[in-house]
């Protein structure tokens, strides 16, 4: 049986939500952010239903202030010494190759166990070892032998699903890497396709001014002067965020695509990519447009259609899987959530 | 009475369930027929913090659980079983229209704030406490990098590098820092590159490249651009661009608390468009600063105006056009020229020509910021 996954929230009261959130933060100079965090969290969250239950955030909000005020002062120390001694930055790239798999581990961990649906916990289990192989060595390699790129891109999803689990029952994601190099193809045949048209388009605007130019010289006409550097500048920027959503909703696609939940069951996502990138580039444009007043609007939009994409096919009674689960998840339920869990993720 | 859901002790299977607080302060739930399914101190439940239309959520000492969406009705349930309700005034101020409509007065006026007068004045802050030796650090490595890449050494004769480096001292005896502030270094510049220019370097250094130097026709002309730079030095503009720069997207994420695809993309535009608009309130001070050493020296501000002109004129050809922009770092030059002429006669007040923007292009001074 296929359950869709429906988002039931609304621009208009999470607008509100926002700009309260906001305001709250700024007047108590950003230490109201980590509860801004949890009301947004839980408004997302509550309003997105599978099978007639939504999910739930529990995360307390002190922590994630906690885990803030840690990441912030590592942020400036690492910006000061970075601008006034360049010669610490040997030092601060060891440390973050060191930190960075546990931060990345306790990210998604935290946000893993405080995430719930009919009282079942996700959880998130992952060694140092594997983070690190993950987030350090792959990413190293990615970066200096740029075709491995896609390679590593699905190391990290391997890591992100593999290690995620529900009520004890184990998420697995298995797929081969020629679909995920497919994908960047794609992309870059996109990011070929986006140069080709902006050069084709500035040539053919200028061919058109130089022609109108010589065929009205004689009314008298305001010249149009365009900047041509920001207008490129535009569309690159924005064609690029197109085709960076496309690629990234087509990954997104065949991770949770080919996702099994132990006991048979499985997840679909079907988001077209055209929509996403269509309507995370309207977005865009719009909350420039209105100051950054659409934002809370643009959130919504996207989720609306984003969660609308993700559906569960169920192999067996959901009813007795989720209740298996809760008494598996009580038995052992003391050690969720340690102390050390923090909310690091900004 | 409170019409809800009753979620058997750590099952997922429920019965339509009443709630109400009996005496005592216990929390008592029902189903439809009246039989108890559950009575608990009120002291024992936890219940969520309400948040919009979302359900509300009694959790139970034993593993069970109560939701309702009746949020009046739930927060009426607490109150009588003598409990704080969580959540209550942040969720008042969410539904009140005026307070969201003076959250966001708040918000418009604190990134007004922020934009034009906490980050120029933290940067300048930072830029003034900058050691000096830091300073020749970076400008050390900026002068490498640049010497790598778009410059290489100089081609001038020493004759001309000798008359250059007295007008310079005579600029500095008249500038803030005094003579021994400021440095003049000459670099060939390579084509396609920076082209004729001068600029300034955090521990005064001040490179000109060799192109400029034909291009002068008078003195004053190159001592506007060397009392121009200097001026740059004295407020350590170069510094107060880094500053500002790293501050922005941490303030923003900071109050906006998500870095996702959305606000990632609508940071980088404002966060280009506030730095250009520093850089162009430095350049306009860095000119007034300059316009007034010249005239302590006895000349006329306009002839600088004369030289930025040659410039252009030598960097922009028909093949190769410069565009207006408001994304330049620089103001446009005929604004900087009329501005320069103006100042033959005096300092000019800046805020008669606010109210004419297409003048002016889009500046931070006119809406209040004044560079240091």
């Amino acid at each position: 049986m296929t359950h869709a996954v429906a988002f039931h929230g609304k621009g208009t009261e999470y607008f509100r939500i926002w700009i309260v959130n906001v305001a709250l933060t700024v007047m108590t100079l950003g230490i109201y952010s980590a509860w801004a965090k949890v009301r947004t969290q839980r408004y997302f969250y509550g309003n997105t239903y599978l099978a007639g239950h939504s999910f739930e955030y529990h995360a307390k909000a002190w922590r994630i202030l906690l885990g803030r005020a840690i990441a912030l002062v590592l942020l400036v120390g690492y910006t000061v010494s970075a601008i006034l001694l360049p010669v610490t930055m040997g030092m601060w790239i060891l440390l973050l190759a060191a930190a960075l798999p546990w931060l990345v581990r306790s990210a998604i961990r935290f946000n893993a166990r405080n995430t719930s649906w009919r009282n079942v916990r996700f959880n998130f289990q992952a060694s140092f070892f594997e983070a690190f192989m993950a987030y350090v060595v792959w990413s190293v390699v990615a970066v200096s032998v740029f075709p491995l790129i896609p390679y590593a891109r699905r190391i990290h999803d391997y890591f992100y699903v593999n290690h995620h689990s529900f009520g004890g029952r184990k998420f697995a994601t298995d797929f081969s890497v020629g679909r995920t190099y497919l994908i960047y193809l794609y992309g870059f045949l996109a990011i070929v396709a986006l140069l080709v048209a902006i050069i084709a388009a500035a040539f053919a605007i200028i061919s058109a001014q130089t022609y109108l130019h010589d065929f009205l010289s004689h009314i008298p006409f305001p010249a149009i002067t365009l900047d041509y550097p920001v207008l490129t500048a535009v569309a690159l920027g924005l064609g690029g965020l197109f085709v960076a959503t496309f690629v990234a909703t087509m990954v997104t696609n065949l991770v949770i695509g080919n996702t099994t939940l132990e006991g048979g069951h499985s997840l679909a996502s079907n988001a077209s990519p055209w929509r996403v990138g269509w309507i995370v580039v309207s977005n865009t444009v719009l909350t420039l447009a209105t100051l950054g007043l659409f934002y809370p609007f643009a959130r919504i939009r996207l989720a609306r259609y984003r969660m609308g994409r993700y559906a569960l096919h169920a192999a067996s009674d959901l009813d007795d899987f989720t209740s298996e689960a809760l008494a598996q998840q009580s038995a052992i339920g003391q050690e969720i959530a340690g102390f050390f869990d923090l909310g690091f993720g900004l | 009475m409170v019409e809800g859901r009753y979620f058997y002790p750590n099952a997922t299977h429920f019965v339509e369930a009443r709630a109400e607080a009996g005496e005592g302060r216990v929390l008592r739930i029902a189903d439809g027929a009246g039989a108890v399914l559950a009575e608990v101190p009120g002291k024992a439940v936890r219940a969520t913090a309400r948040l919009a239309s979302l359900p509300r959520r009694f959790d139970l000492p034993d593993g069970a659980r109560f939701d309702t969406p009746d949020n009046d009705g739930a927060d009426a349930l607490l109150r009588a079983l003598g409990k704080t309700v969580s959540g209550r005034i942040t969720d008042r101020l969410e539904r009140a229209w005026p307070v969201v409509i003076l959250s966001l007065v708040i918000t418009l006026a604190a990134g007004y704030y922020l934009l034009v007068q906490a980050i120029p004045a933290a940067s300048e802050w930072l830029a003034r406490r900058t050691p000096p030796a830091v300073a020749h650090i970076m400008t050390e490595q900026t002068l490498m990098a640049l010497d790598r890449f778009a410059l290489g050494p100089t081609k001038l004769s020493a004759a001309d590098q000798a008359r250059a480096t007295k007008l310079f001292q005579d600029v500095a005896a008249h500038s803030r820092g005094g003579q021994g502030a400021y440095r003049l270094v000459f670099r060939h510049d390579k084509p396609g590159g920076v082209g004729p220019n001068a600029f300034a370097l955090p521990d005064g250094t001040i490179v000109m490249t060799d192109s400029l130097w034909p291009l002068v026709k008078d003195d004053s002309e190159i001592e506007g651009v060397f009392a121009h730079e200097m001026s740059h030095v004295d407020h350590a503009h170069g510094l107060q661009r880094i500053y500002a720069a790293s501050l922005f997207p941490a303030i923003l994420a900071l109050v906006t608390g998500d870095v996702s695809n959305v606000s990632q993309m609508t940071a980088v535009l404002p966060g280009i468009i506030a730095q250009s608009a520093y850089s162009r309130s430095f350049e306009t001070q860095a000119d007034d600063d300059g316009a007034a050493t010249l005239r302590r020296m006895g000349l006329k501000p306009s002839h600088m105006a004369d030289l930025l002109e040659r410039i252009e004129k030598s960097v922009c050809k028909k093949d190769h056009p410069c565009v207006k922009s408001w994304l330049g770092d620089h103001p446009d030059t005929d604004l900087r020229a009329a501005r320069l002429r103006h100042e033959d006669i005096g300092p000019i007040d800046d805020h008669l020509n606010c109210w004419e923007p297409w003048k002016t292009g889009i500046s931070l001074r006119c809406l209040g910021f004044t560079a240091n």
